[in-house]
């Protein structure tokens, strides 16, 4: 993160992804209200579609953007030592990029893409 | 009433310790009264006081755990044992005096006076009534440090936040129609410290003895960030 994108843009993107996250949970969970998928075909073509994929993909990278939001100020507020906070910012980054990636093969491979 | 009081001399002690006074408590009196008393039974034991009347902010003192003005906090508030304790997380001098330099050196940083680009006028600079209104709340700050000293993000970055009362300052020039300098008092506080190391925990808002409420503040300069930067 730029350190123009240290302060405020970091702050603005949790509230934003937060609010995003929000509306995708009740949006899901009045979906699965609704029509649950009842059977593994069901909930393949579920993923699979590409409307639901691009969203939970989309879902994923606000959730892992919000997650590195709030872990970077649990890092800045617990960990002075720089070294030490270095270190473990960088492990929940690859962390988060590998998530990412996995959530990306998980979808490919749902819609026959992978 | 019995008064557990933190002393500690760093001239003599090795470590800060408790040490209990019986005070006989009339009514009406207040901690700042009983604090004298104790001075007046041990002359060794020091703290700060000035107006005794809630203007001056030299009070302040940690009591039962909250942050509260020695001279304004009536005892009939209180049942049972007090413990004082100096501002929680600044260096001790002696007994309940801390060092505060890095409390003003914060204030000082929000630059705490009107700052224009226009010539000053020949005549005061007038505000419409409405535009008064927005400074009630704001400057009412005696600078007690009640309310910085009780946040725990100032705990943990004493150096890089400005604080709950520095920041409540920043907000009331930034509210202020005669101030020109929006632009460069928002940058000042960009980072991921200054101003966003506040997590609303709102301790500030509890510790206050004049009421005031500096996460509102906060929030609002938050806002006119948002504001100025779409």
């Amino acid at each position: 993160m730029s350190r123009t994108a240290s302060g405020f843009r970091a702050w603005i993107l949790q509230r934003i992804s937060a609010a995003w996250l929000g509306l995708f949970v009740l949006a899901t969970l009045g979906y699965f209200l609704l029509s649950p998928p009842a059977t593994f075909e069901q909930w393949r073509a579920f993923v699979a579609h590409p409307v639901v994929g691009t969203l939970i993909l989309v879902t994923v990278a606000v959730v892992l953007l919000h997650a590195w939001v709030g872990i970077r100020d649990v890092l800045i507020d617990y960990v002075p030592p720089l070294a030490l906070r270095l270190t473990l910012l960088s492990l929940f980054g690859l962390g988060f990029v590998a998530c990412g990636l996995w959530a990306l093969q998980v979808i490919l491979l749902a819609s026959g893409l992978a | 009433m019995k008064f557990q009081v933190y002393r500690f001399n760093p001239e003599t002690d090795a470590k800060p310790y408790l040490q209990e006074f019986d005070v006989i408590v009339e009514r009406g009196m207040m901690l700042r009264d009983a604090l004298m008393e104790i001075k007046r039974q041990d002359e060794s034991f020091a703290f700060r006081h000035s107006c005794g009347e809630g203007v001056c902010g030299s009070d302040g003192v940690n009591v039962n755990g909250s942050n509260r003005l020695a001279c304004i906090t009536p005892l009939s508030e209180y049942q049972g044992d007090l413990v004082i304790r100096p501002f929680p997380g600044r260096p001790v001098i002696r007994d309940l005096v801390v060092d505060m330099t890095q409390f003003y050196a914060h204030y000082k940083e929000v630059n705490p006076w009107l700052m224009r680009k226009d010539a000053l006028p020949e005549q005061e600079i007038l505000q419409s009534p409405e535009e008064r209104d927005r400074l009630d709340g704001l400057y009412e700050c005696i600078l007690c440090g009640c309310c910085s000293t009780s946040c725990p993000s100032f705990w943990w970055n004493p150096s890089k936040f400005r604080g709950p009362q520095a920041l409540l300052t920043a907000w009331r020039f930034l509210a202020d129609s005669r101030d020109q300098a929006t632009d460069q008092r928002l940058d000042d506080l960009e980072g991921p410290y200054k101003l966003y190391r506040c997590h609303t925990i709102m301790n500030c808002v509890q510790a206050c003895p004049k009421g005031l409420n500096p996460t509102k503040a906060i929030g609002h300069i938050r806002s006119l960030m948002l504001k100025n930067s779409i």
